[in-house]
Parts: structure tokens; C-alpha cells; sequence
């Protein structure tokens, strides 16, 4: 009897979450059937979203005759090079403060931990001021560089480089190996995992960053898309298609990203989250 | 060691560092710098103009737009912070059930934290429209909402705040309930197997023995929590616009408005240092927090 009464009961709990699960997912799903809608549809009930027919044009017009796709253009580049310079810039920083012995190194290190301590959202103005002084606002350097550099990623890799056995790189310079090629054959083979994780929540981040591109890019051609796609949905003031349509392209390529890599992404904020 | 390895070691070291360590300084350290400058004088998009010493910093504390954006802030952090939370331990809970769809949910309950921004803010605006809007939609359709009337979500106060909390729930409860899961799953078996024997029903369990166990977890999370609703700024830029009439405007928003649309950057360079202290203090204390924590573990 009692047995019968706790299976009851966790049916009812896994019910329960199954439709939890389904309303975390319904703003997705019902902005993805708005997208396949032909645009003047007449919408009488929430259902008429869901019901047929459908058509994937509003995509090929957006992406044949807007902005949109000049904008996913940027985004896609920034953020590969926002990752591909993260990887590189901390993982040559990180080898030399955890496998090189030089003068001052933990003194660098002390420095490079402050950036923990610094919201970027609190220097948003100085830095606008820093980046126009320099001359890279409205410059695809100006949208990616400041990502680049940030202290976390660091520390997760100085952690990581450390629990590379030290007698392995020694044994590879005893046998005339140059720094580069022990950083470049060795270490960066060895770290996979920790690269992978990084590489992950950089792309990410850069692909959702959205303060400061909004004040980087001046000109529409030099628009991202969480910039970009507020201002073209504003000009759509009764019409839901066409806005669906481009959040849909926005959020795509970082949805297949995410069930593809969906494992490592929990394990790398598992990580972060505990070392910190 | 020879003195030319000393040497070597020393220029590659430094060699590999500089990439990062120029970026590093120009874009986080110095800004932090810069700003205490730019925060002394009156300042426009074009650059310096006078030299005003403190006057920044006195004006904001009689600016009264200034004291309500720092109320809307924190009432923000009020309202999200406990429904992250709490929802967070829910959720994660239900995540952790040894049933077949446990991993699906895993990935529903993450899925909304990695759409962009903008773009969970403008589903969210559609979502609570009126007439075309899904939320109204579903209301009509389950009797909830006479046909023919519609509720007004974004003209009234409370019912804009209602949105832009369920959005962020929505949007960002994931990586909460990540961190929950983890610890769920860092509780022995043993643990429950001997509150089994003991004859403590499930939720005895779950109130005796699983919540005090994560009692650090929700100490880390309630502090991430605060730190991210303090930052709080593009959702509500993008579904309220920080209206109606400016009464859900935060801080940021103030900031961003006072620099970049009155053109007034050394007025809102000091009011950054408001937020910027405030997050210092939660960020320390969730590091000390942590540190206590990992301390526990180790021992």
C-alpha cells in the first residue's frame, strides 16, 4: 500500500517536471512556429501560432535582403576571434606564470588576480573613453579586444598548467626543446579539456555580449546581433514574423552549439563555479 | 642557474605574458583608473572640459534620479534574487530524480541561458503583448482572461516588474540550478540509504538531512545572485525601457543615459563607483564564502 502510494507520487513529481521543463522551452518553441508563419496571418486564438501552413522564406528574405545577415557576419567573426585570441593570449600567459621561473612572475600574477575584483559594468564610461582615445570604436577591434583579456580564464588555466608534471617539460628542454615548441607540442595537447571549456564560454559570451557593443558600433555595418536585432525588430511595430524570424536566426547557431557541447558546458560552470 | 638563462627565462616569460598583460591593462585596469579621473571633472563625448573636484560625487547624493534608480536596483535584487533561488533548488531538484528524462530537463531548464540577451528580452515583450501576445493568448484559451479584455502588462508598475522578474527567472535560473545539481550530486547514496532505514519519509529527507547539507551551495548562489540583479540593465532597457514613466529604470540604465544620451560622462563615471564598491563588497564576501566553503571540504 505504502509502496503503491510513493510510485503515485513520483509520477506525479516527474509529470511535474516534464511540464516545467515544457514551459521553460515554450518561448523558444513559440518564437521558432511565429518564424514559420507567413507574414498578415490572421491570428485569432494563441493556436493560430502553432497551426499550419508554414514556410522557412521569412529566413531566406532576412538573410537574402536585410541587414540581418551582415550582422550575424559580424558576430560569427568577433566571437572566433574574442575565442581564438583568449585561448592563445592566456594559455601563453598562463605556461609562462605556472612553467617558467623568471623575476616577478608572482608579483604579475597578484596583478592579473585584481581583474577578479573589477565589474566591467561599473567602468563601462572610462573605457568607452580609453577605446575612443584610441581609436577603436566603430572598428572590429574595438568590439573584440576588450573581451579578450579576462582574469578568470586565466586562473583556471594557471590552476590546470600546474597539474602538468613539471619533470615532463624538463625532460623535453634537456632534450633542446625551445619554450614555443614545449607550450605549442606539450602543454596545449595535454589541456583539451580545459581549452575546450574556455573556448566554449568565450564564444558564448561574446556571441551574447550586449552593453558594450551597443555603445563600440556607431554604424549599422558594424552592428552585432544582440546590438542589430532591437532596432530592426523596432521597426516592425505590428508584425511578430519578420522579428521572430531574425531572434530565431540570432539564437540558432548558439542553440545547435549548445546540445552539441551540452556536457562540457555543465562541467565547465560546474568548475567555475567551485574553484571560482 | 647561469646568468644567461636567468635572463632567457626572463624574456620569454615576460615575451609570453605581454599579449594578455597589454590588453589586460588597457581594458580592465586602467579604465578603473582613468574613471577616478574622468569622475573629477565635467566631461562630454568630445573630452575634458573643466576641472569640478568633487562636485560629481556631492550632486548624485541629492540627484533624486540617481536615489531611484538605486531603489528600482535594488528592488529588483528583492524581487529576482529569492525566486532564483528558491527556483534554482526546485528545479535542481527535479533534475536530480533518477528517472528516464532527467538529462532532457537538465538541458530545458539550462537552454534559455544561452539565448543572447536581446533576444529573451524581445521573446519575453512578445510573450506578454496583449492581443497577438502568448500569455494573453493562453489566459483567453483556458477561461483565465474574460475574451475580449486583455491585461496590460507593461503599463502598470508592478505588473512590468512581474514581467522583467519572470523573464530573468526564466533567462538566467540555469546556472543556479546547475550549481545545485552538482552539490545534489555530490551527496553520498549512504546519506539517504541510512535515513531509508531510519524510516524518514522523502521530503523528511529532503528538509533533515539535503538542505542543510546545501547550505554553503545557497550561501555562493544568493551571493552570485545579488552580484548578477545589481548588474541588471539590458533586460530591462529592452522590455520597459525602464518605463512606465522611468519607474523601473536601474542603475545602469541612469549611468548609460547620463554618459553616452545627456552627454554628461564625469557625472556618470562617479555614479559608477556607487555600483562599483557595491559589487566589490558582494564580490568579497562571496569569495570568503567560497574560501570557507573549499576549506570545509578539504577537511
Amino acid at each position: 500500500m505504502k509502496r503503491k502510494k510513493a510510485k503515485a507520487g513520483s509520477l506525479i513529481l516527474t509529470v511535474l517536471s516534464a511540464g516545467l521543463a515544457i514551459i521553460f522551452l515554450a518561448p523558444v518553441i513559440w518564437a521558432f512556429f511565429v518564424s514559420l508563419q507567413y507574414e498578415g496571418k490572421q491570428i485569432q486564438s494563441v493556436v493560430s501560432w502553432f497551426s499550419p501552413p508554414y514556410t522557412f522564406g521569412n529566413y531566406l528574405d532576412l538573410i537574402i535582403g536585410s541587414d540581418v545577415a551582415k550582422w550575424l557576419l559580424n558576430s560569427v567573426v568577433v566571437a572566433v576571434l574574442v575565442t581564438v585570441l583568449t585561448l592563445l593570449f592566456s594559455a601563453m600567459a598562463a605556461y609562462a606564470l605556472s612553467k617558467i621561473k623568471f623575476m616577478g612572475r608572482n608579483k604579475l600574477f597578484f596583478y592579473f588576480l585584481l581583474g577578479l575584483m573589477v565589474p566591467g559594468e561599473a567602468t563601462i564610461v572610462p573605457l568607452f573613453i580609453t577605446a575612443n582615445n584610441i581609436h577603436l570604436i566603430d572598428t572590429y577591434a574595438g568590439l573584440l579586444l576588450p573581451s579578450v583579456a579576462v582574469s578568470m580564464n586565466l586562473i583556471i588555466m594557471v590552476t590546470f598548467f600546474k597539474g602538468i608534471p613539471d619533470s615532463l617539460i624538463e625532460a623535453a628542454r634537456i632534450d633542446g626543446a625551445g619554450e614555443i615548441t614545449i607550450f605549442a607540442r606539450i602543454v596545449m595537447p595535454l589541456s583539451k579539456a580545459v581549452l575546450s571549456t574556455i573556448s566554449i564560454f568565450a564564444f558564448i559570451g561574446s556571441w551574447n555580449n550586449y552593453l558594450w557593443p551597443l555603445l563600440c558600433s556607431m554604424d549599422s555595418s558594424k552592428f552585432t546581433l544582440p546590438v542589430g536585432i532591437p532596432i530592426f525588430a523596432g521597426t516592425y511595430t505590428v508584425d511578430y514574423v519578420k522579428p521572430m524570424t531574425a531572434n530565431m536566426i540570432a539564437s540558432i547557431p548558439a542553440i545547435i552549439i549548445y546540445l552539441i557541447f551540452e556536457k562540457q558546458i555543465v562541467q565547465g560552470i560546474t568548475m567555475s563555479g567551485v574553484k571560482g | 642557474m647561469s646568468r644567461s638563462r636567468k635572463i632567457r627565462d626572463m624574456a620569454t616569460g615576460l615575451g609570453l605574458c605581454f599579449p594578455f598583460l597589454a590588453l589586460y591593462t588597457v581594458f580592465t585596469i586602467w579604465p578603473v583608473i582613468q574613471g577616478l579621473y574622468v569622475s573629477l571633472h565635467k566631461w562630454s563625448l568630445m573630452g575634458k572640459v573643466k576641472f569640478v573636484g568633487l562636485d560629481n560625487y556631492i550632486k548624485f547624493l541629492s540627484d533624486q534620479k540617481f536615489i531611484d534608480a538605486l531603489k528600482h536596483t535594488i528592488i529588483f535584487v528583492a524581487l529576482s534574487v529569492p525566486f532564483l533561488v528558491i527556483m534554482a533548488l526546485i528545479l535542481a531538484l527535479f533534475a536530480n530524480r533518477p528517472v528516464k528524462i532527467r538529462r532532457g530537463l537538465r538541458i530545458a531548464f539550462y537552454l534559455p541561458s544561452i539565448i543572447s540577451v536581446s533576444v529573451a528580452s524581445f521573446i519575453a515583450k512578445y510573450m506578454f503583448a496583449p492581443y497577438m501576445g502568448f500569455v494573453n493568448g493562453i489566459l483567453h484559451l483556458t477561461g483565465l482572461l474574460k475574451s475580449g479584455s486583455e491585461i496590460q502588462w507593461l503599463i502598470d508598475t508592478n505588473h512590468a516588474w512581474a514581467v522583467v522578474t519572470i523573464m530573468t527567472v526564466w533567462w538566467t535560473v540555469g546556472f543556479s540550478m546547475l550549481l545545485y545539481l552538482s552539490a545534489l550530486q555530490d551527496i553520498s547514496p549512504e546519506i539517504y540509504e541510512a535515513a531509508e532505514i531510519d524510516g524518514a519519509a522523502k521530503w523528511q529527507q529532503l528538509f533533515s538531512i539535503v538542505l542543510p547539507l546545501l547550505k554553503p551551495t545557497t550561501y555562493l548562489i544568493v551571493m552570485l545572485q545579488i552580484i548578477a540583479s545589481f548588474k541588471v540593465f539590458g533586460q530591462i532597457q529592452l522590455i520597459t525601457a525602464g518605463g512606465p514613466a522611468g519607474s523601473t529604470k536601474p542603475l545602469i540604465q541612469y549611468i548609460y543615459e547620463t554618459g553616452f544620451t545627456k552627454n554628461n560622462m564625469g557625472y556618470a563615471a562617479a555614479m559608477s563607483y556607487v555600483l562599483f564598491a557595491i559589487l566589490v563588497v558582494c564580490t568579497l564576501i562571496q569569495r570568503a564564502i567560497q574560501k570557507k566553503g573549499e576549506q570545509k571540504d578539504e577537511a
